[in-house]
């Protein structure tokens, strides 16, 4: 059994804003603009504790999106992936609501100014409303490619056992440090 | 828990994603996508699949920067559809920044220009390529017979493959002409003097991937914003321990992930880094034994360091004395140390001084020469590393043989023309070794209001591949453009010049392709060669830089001499022939001697390569270092990934400081070092410089006498040839500190004097500056730097809709205590000005832009992106692009405030250190 997680490391390889995650995320589903699967996002910028965070869609375990869904759209899969059938969403935005993370997406393209369909970040195993020559959504291996290509490495992604090993491999090679500098960061 | 109950009854009963889960599920047994091993591992069958069903992925290298990321580029029925992160390749691991993420949108475009365009009469019109290239032919001889060859200047480029700029260098050769340039002049020029002057090349020293092994790095610039790629391997070394200072005036996303910020005034880093140079003195922490046994003229530094007590560095750099000291214990307790920079250092008109006061830091420690050690300069072209060695340059040959009788016999040689041919080709013999015109003066040479060193104004001019929002001064730029008879610009997409002449005829338009479209090698900023695959056919009516500059050459060969016809006889397969039988045969003096078929087969066997060393073990590449590195002495040898190491046999990438300047210096010391000294050799063993003259030696003698060619030497603290031997603080031109200017002034104007072909001035302008009180009237002071999402003059990445819905916007930052002083809010529109340009008779430069206040830079300072286009002072001129080729983005281009001011060694110009006013109302005229 899988679970597919995304986790940025906020403690070593900490994210530098290079904003490769939304350039990669574009170009691999061609996502339409106003379309952010995943969004770098920065607080305290300019201050000493200037943080930056790649936030996607966090494929939660129990998804609050997947529960407010009037439709009954939004379904997980077995590995963890949070998904949804667009063909039947109706754009309400309740799950906007209810996501703590706004991961939910809309493109504002709709007659008289409604929202449009939902999209999400699908772990890139659904480009944007690519469709094969039946008609049918093309469906790809779940293989992130903002946690691919992240330039800092700060990005993990893929199943949670993997990401905490990979954490753990990385705090611990940190005891190998010397000489009076084992501090993570000084603040100023 | 009534969620799951409900999530696992209604949804894991549909087959059509079970199936694709189930495959998923199979593959992330094998351990996630976390690591670089597993990953690749991973999507081995899925990788195969699609191979199966027509889709080629493809190794090839980023467009962008120079850190030289490779990536494979999916390609499905010839249409390039994505990417896929090319884990082996060792610099980068398969990981990529916005830029490089976002090639195909930058690649296939529909703003590109699709085909050759004239101006004639204010409209655009498209022409044949054969129309376009013998109007340009015709036109270049009618100028050769009315004002003679001089009145043409080129600027080249460094966004193109090391083939396509070795041949625009060639191109002016036979043109007869040294008036060719390219952005290395007015990015790291001062690099290639600082450090070429200080100990032999002027080059980034060590590597990316040798960052990993530094345990303390000193940031001069901004490589989170500018190299983000290059932080997987900062990032490696702080896992270790590594400590990160930063000196910036702003606090930049490096500065952010530092442990120490050095809020220093922009153009003082010599005062900064003489001050802990005087503290680790001081303390006796430089390392004696190796300044004794490897360097030269150590007593005339120690003599200069002394006058630059902390306590004075802090009172010029506005950093206090407890930082300066803390960054000088940092640097001295943590060895190896190393120090990382890029144009915030080098566009200074003591930029030269800068690089050397850097390197004077490195020698003092004894971290020359060592892993993790070094001078990282971060080049910032896909290929600037490359152009610059290939010498599209006003000042040398390629391979920085200079412009002396003994570089062009020996280029002629290599061409296989009749040096007497070549001599007939310029003006005049004196013209052959004459300098050029530079990219940051060859305005003055068009507007021909200043004293020239030619007898002909600029009449045509060529920017092949090369941006108008870098160059300074763009009020005065765009006057050039209006007064010149013709303007060809050749680039993938219609770069602004076009646009920016308020011009009606003239202007021509050729479309080159990108590099993708084409084969070739391309120089990475650690001298790491790389074969650049071609991934798609060239798009729209476009054709590589390669084919044009032949094509060109033969209609030359029609309507100039016929002379010409040798441009490109010796290829019959391009784009390898232009490597491996003229650039691996000529460029001797750096020892850029791979053959393409060993950078190929690197490339075949990436996964040998180690990521702590670049080095591959076993294969056939055993024993090689990734990109082979120059000097690559034969095609044994491994390649030299780190500079000056002379603990290590030359076979194995080892070697010693130049020996450039003889035996001893002008005092009489030795500059021989201590330890295996000796001079330049002859291929035999013999003193002499046929090691760079010979053109069919491969070394094997020397190397298994473990002799360098160029000789053993020692590094230069003392550099007697350069108007300031030792580096010493001079304030800026325009300077904020006029208390300062009298006792650190900047150079005389007899310094410069006709200065690569127009008289240069810098005294007389810090001093009319001071005189009126400008600084009044301009109190902040103006830097200007990159943003992470756009690259050079961004017609490229201003283009294409993912970079620019990631940044759409030009802005100033400021500090709130200047915002809220000046009435400006976040968000607010404003006009940054400064007096440039008025020297010309033109209004004050000035530019409306939208005001980010952020506490994150210093007070007093302003910063400003410089890679937009398509609006001047305030009124936007994409009208005049031909119909649909306008970037989709446009905004100010700083560098129209920047100062008059150039370095006096190479001409640099100033555009990290100028001085503006910032207010809501337009300034007046």
């Amino acid at each position: 059994m899988v679970t597919m997680k995304f986790l940025p490391d906020m403690y070593v390889n900490r994210c530098i804003a290079c904003k490769g995650c939304e350039a990669a995320c574009k170009t691999q589903n061609k996502t339409p603009e106003n379309i952010r699967r995943i969004r770098v996002v920065t607080f305290n910028k300019g201050e000493p504790n200037e943080t930056n965070i790649p936030m996607p869609c966090l494929h939660c375990t129990d998804p609050p999106c997947l529960h407010v869904c009037p439709v009954n759209v939004i379904y997980k899969r077995e590995d963890g992936v949070v998904l949804l059938n667009k063909e039947g969403c109706i754009g309400c935005g309740y799950c906007l609501f209810a996501c703590p993370f706004g991961a939910p997406q809309f493109e504002q393209l709709g007659a008289f100014g409604t929202k449009g369909k939902m999209d999400k970040c699908t772990f890139c195993v659904e480009p944007y409303e690519q469709r094969d020559n039946q008609g049918k959504l093309i469906k790809r291996e779940p293989k992130p490619r903002c946690s691919l290509f992240c330039a800092a490495e700060t990005l993990l992604a893929g199943d949670v056992k993997a990401i905490s090993e990979k954490m753990r491999q990385r705090q611990g090679s940190t005891i190998f440090r010397s000489g009076g500098a084992a501090k993570t960061f000084l603040t100023f | 828990m009534g969620g799951y109950s409900r999530f696992s009854e209604l949804r894991f009963s549909r087959r059509s994603f079970l199936k694709a889960s189930a495959a998923a599920t199979a593959g992330v047994l094998l351990g996630g996508y976390v690591t670089r091993d597993s990953s690749a591992r991973l999507f081995e069958p899925v990788n195969a699949q699609e191979a199966e069903s027509g889709t080629k992925l493809i190794k090839t290298i980023c467009i962008f920067c120079a850190v030289g990321c490779g990536v494979k580029a999916r390609v499905e029925n010839g249409v390039l559809t994505g990417l896929e992160p090319w884990d082996e390749n060792p610099i980068n691991g398969g990981r990529m920044c916005c830029k490089g993420a976002s090639i195909p949108s930058s690649v296939v475009n529909d703003r590109r220009l699709k085909s050759p365009m004239i101006k004639e009469g204010g409209k655009w019109r498209k022409v044949s390529w054969d129309g376009a290239l013998t109007a340009i032919a015709k036109k270049m001889k009618d100028i050769r017979e009315k004002y003679g060859p001089d009145a043409v200047f080129f600027a080249g480029s460094a966004h193109v493959t090391n083939e396509a700029a070795y041949l625009q260098r060639k191109f002016m050769a036979f043109w007869g002409s040294n008036n060719i340039d390219h952005q290395a002049r007015i990015c790291h020029s001062t690099t290639v003097a600082g450090l070429g002057n200080t100990w032999g090349y002027g080059a980034q020293t060590n590597n990316f991937n040798d960052m990993r092994h530094a345990r303390c790095i000193l940031f001069l610039s901004n490589p989170a914003e500018a190299h983000p790629v290059s932080f997987r391997h900062i990032y490696a070394a702080k896992r270790r321990g590594a400590i990160l200072i930063t000196a910036d005036p702003r606090y930049s996303r490096t500065a952010a992930q530092s442990d120490l910020w050095l809020p220093m005034r922009s153009g003082t880093d010599i005062p900064l880094i003489l001050g802990m140079a005087n503290w680790i003195l001081t303390n006796n922490w430089h390392d004696e034994e190796f300044i004794n046994q490897r360097t030269n003229g150590f007593k005339y530094v120690k003599k200069v360091v002394e006058q630059y007590p902390p306590e004075t560095a802090a009172e010029i750099t506005g950093v206090s004395a407890e930082k300066i000291k803390e960054a000088a214990r940092l640097m001295a307790q943590n060895q190896p140390s190393t120090i990382q920079y890029a144009m915030g250092a080098t566009q200074h008109e003591v930029g030269t001084n800068n690089i050397r006061s850097f390197a004077i830091l490195q020698l003092l420690l004894g971290n020359a020469g060592q892993v993790g050690g070094g001078v990282n300069a971060f080049r910032g072209h896909d290929n600037v590393q490359g152009a610059t060695d290939l010498a599209v340059l006003a000042n040398t040959l390629p391979s920085y043989y200079g412009l002396s009788d003994g570089a062009w016999k020996h280029w002629s040689k290599v061409w296989g023309v009749d040096y007497n041919w070549m001599v007939s080709r310029f003006a005049s013999k004196d013209f052959m070794n004459k300098k050029g015109f530079t990219m940051s003066r060859w305005r003055d040479g068009v507007l021909a209001e200043l004293e020239l060193g030619q007898p002909s104004p600029i009449k045509m001019a060529f920017l092949w591949g090369h941006s108008t929002p870098s160059q300074a001064g763009m009020a005065i730029v765009k006057k050039a453009y209006e007064t010149l008879e013709m303007l060809v610009i050749v680039d993938p997409y219609v770069e602004n010049a076009a646009a920016l002449a308020d011009k009606e005829d003239g202007i021509v338009l050729l479309p080159a392709s990108t590099t993708w479209e084409s084969d070739g090698t391309v120089t990475a900023s650690p001298r790491q060669v790389q074969w650049r695959n071609k991934v798609l056919d060239p798009l729209y009516d476009s054709k590589p830089d390669v084919i044009i500059l032949l094509e060109l050459a033969e209609k030359l060969a029609e309507v100039d001499d016929p002379g010409w016809k040798d441009f490109g006889k010796n290829y019959s397969k391009i784009p390898e022939d232009i490597y491996d039988k003229e650039i691996r045969v000529g460029a001797r003096a750096i020892g850029m001697r791979q053959s393409t078929w060993r950078l190929k087969r690197q490339q075949e066997y990436d996964f040998a390569f180690d990521t702590e060393t670049l080095r591959a073990t076993g294969g056939p590449v055993h024993g090689e270092y990734w990109g082979l590195p120059w000097p690559c002495w034969n095609d044994e040898h491994p390649g030299t990934p780190i500079l000056y190491r002379n603990d290590v046999p030359v076979a194995d990438g080892g070697h010693d400081f130049r020996a450039r300047w003889g035996t001893e210096a002008p005092d009489g010391t030795s500059l021989l070092s201590a330890i295996g000294g000796h001079p330049e050799l002859n291929p035999d063993g013999t003193p002499g410089p046929g090691w760079k003259l010979d053109l069919t030696t491969e070394y094997r003698r020397l190397i298994a006498a473990n002799k360098v060619p160029y000789g053993r030497g020692r590094a230069r603290f003392w550099a007697w040839n350069l108007p300031d031997p030792v580096p010493v603080h001079r304030e800026p031109l325009w300077t904020p500190r006029p208390d300062l200017a009298g006792k650190y002034p900047a150079y005389e104007d007899k310094v410069y004097g006709v200065h690569f072909r127009v008289k240069t001035k810098a005294r007389s302008i810090q001093e009319a500056f001071i005189n009126t009180r400008l600084y009044e009237k301009y109190p902040l002071i103006w830097t200007s730097g990159r943003q992470v999402e756009h690259q050079g003059g961004g017609s490229m990445t201003r283009s294409n809709p993912i970079l620019s819905e990631l940044q759409p916007e030009m802005y100033v930052e400021i500090h709130p205590r200047d915002a809220h002083d000046r009435g400006i809010r976040d968000g607010d529109m404003v006009w940054v000005s400064s007096p440039r340009g008025t020297e010309y008779g033109l209004t004050i430069a000035k530019a409306y832009v939208k005001a980010r206040v952020t506490r994150g830079i210093r007070q007093g300072t302003v910063f400003m992106p410089f890679h937009w286009g398509g609006v001047f002072q305030g009124e936007s001129y994409v009208r005049r692009y031909p119909k649909d080729t306008a970037p989709l983005v446009v905004g100010e281009s700083a560098n129209i405030i920047a100062p008059p001011g150039w370095d006096a060694t190479t001409q640099m110009q100033t555009t990290k250190s100028g001085m503006c006013e910032v207010s809501k109302e337009r300034p007046a005229e």
